[in-house]
């Protein structure tokens, strides 16, 4: 009975030792991805800011300005793009609505990101878009990969349609959470004026005409919580003017926004707990699992060692044999 | 021997169990009905 208990003992603290490297190494790469059905929303306010006013092409200072950020995944769509990539791809269409101190809109601008499920790596398809222009990121947006690591990564920025650096510059607690603070600096770019006007009757071709272009610049601030990849702070210190033509009235330029982006109190604090929380999930893959199982394998394996040195304590017998038969003497 | 096939036998359980998880994945779900906002929603 003890050898067969120690051999049930064996079997499972194999099972078990097995299990931590399977977990960590094979399922957790192959489990862990953004969900194709994701719906998030996210608020970001400038408060004195300066604003265009359309009506008197000049910049005004204004109390606050919003900007409401829908993603939200298309599962259709990432379906059918699946079946040609071979791999597990989620689709955001999203839109960044921009809001005035009057509650009327600024800016809308619809984008569709494309991208690998677990490694948060870009894919290229049919739709990719900014505004309803055709687009091939490279780098990551929005969200890092889960694990993220210490070190520079590629940001797709969606006004200027280009990818450049975006720096690791240390880690800092944020809120209870630790997290990785990056930052990436996109120098004065001309961009293309949104497709949707905040003034009816113009539209990008009329401003066009006129010669004026857009400028931009960004600083933009992201602390990342690494172990899900997902920033739970972002904040960037955006600028834009109008630069040149005839709409200027003989003006070299005038700025069309400034203002310091934060996030609004009651979106970081939900940020922050929905990170917490899925933080937990990875862990458990990646480390409380993997570390438990190849404990309790140990374990196991030196339960079965001791009730197999048990059963074969010198001087008794072994079990299921009987003892040598007494020589008979005539 | 026998803690030989002992030793086997979990470790191809382990596998067997991991490659079945792995390979049932996690359901896509549908497509979330709510709308893209275009107005500043009172809370998250």
């Amino acid at each position: 009975m003890r050898r067969k208990t120690s051999l049930v003992l064996l079997a499972l603290a194999v099972f078990f030792a097995a299990l931590s490297p399977l977990l960590r190494w094979y399922a957790f790469p192959r489990l862990a991805k953004i969900p194709a059905n994701e719906y998030q929303h996210m608020v970001l306010e400038a408060r004195n800011a300066t604003l265009l006013d359309y009506g008197t092409m000049t910049a005004k200072k204004v109390p606050k300005v919003t900007i409401v950020q829908t993603l939200k995944g298309n599962v259709e769509a990432s379906e059918k793009i699946e079946r040609t990539a071979g791999r597990d791809v989620v689709v955001w269409d999203g839109l960044s609505y921009v809001q005035g101190p009057d509650g009327k809109m600024v800016s809308k601008v619809p984008e569709r990101y494309i991208f690998d499920a677990h490694t948060q790596e870009p894919v290229h398809a049919k739709g990719e878009m900014v505004d309803g222009d055709p687009v091939k990121r490279e780098g990551l947006e929005f969200k890092w990969p889960f694990l993220t690591e210490k070190r520079d990564y590629e940001y797709f920025d969606a006004q200027a349609r280009v990818t450049a650096p975006i720096h690791y510059k240390g880690t800092q607690d944020f809120r209870g959470v630790e997290v990785y603070y990056f930052e990436q600096t996109i120098p004065w770019t001309r961009v293309p004026f949104p497709k949707t006007m905040p003034v009816k009757g113009i539209t990008p071709e009329t401003v066009a005409e006129t010669g004026t272009t857009r400028w931009y610049t960004t600083v933009r601030k992201f602390w990342v919580e690494p172990v899900t990849g997902a920033p739970v702070y972002g904040e960037e210190i955006h600028k834009e003017e109008l630069r040149g033509g005839t709409l200027l009235g003989g003006r070299e330029k005038v700025t069309a926004f400034a203002g310091h982006v934060k996030m609004r109190e009651d979106y970081i604090r939900s940020t922050v707990d929905l990170v917490r929380s899925n933080r937990t999930a990875v862990l458990l893959m990646t480390s409380y699992l993997p570390w438990g199982f190849l404990a309790l394998g140990v374990l196991l394996l030196s339960l079965s060692l001791y009730l197999e040195a048990r059963g074969r304590r010198p001087g008794e017998p072994e079990p299921g044999r009987s003892p040598a038969p007494e020589p008979v003497t005539a | 021997m026998r803690a030989l096939v002992a030793a086997t036998t979990g470790l191809a359980v382990a596998f067997a169990l991991v490659f079945a998880i792995t390979a049932l994945g996690s359901p896509t779900g549908e497509t979330s009905p709510k709308p893209l906002l275009t107005t500043v929603p009172p809370h998250p």
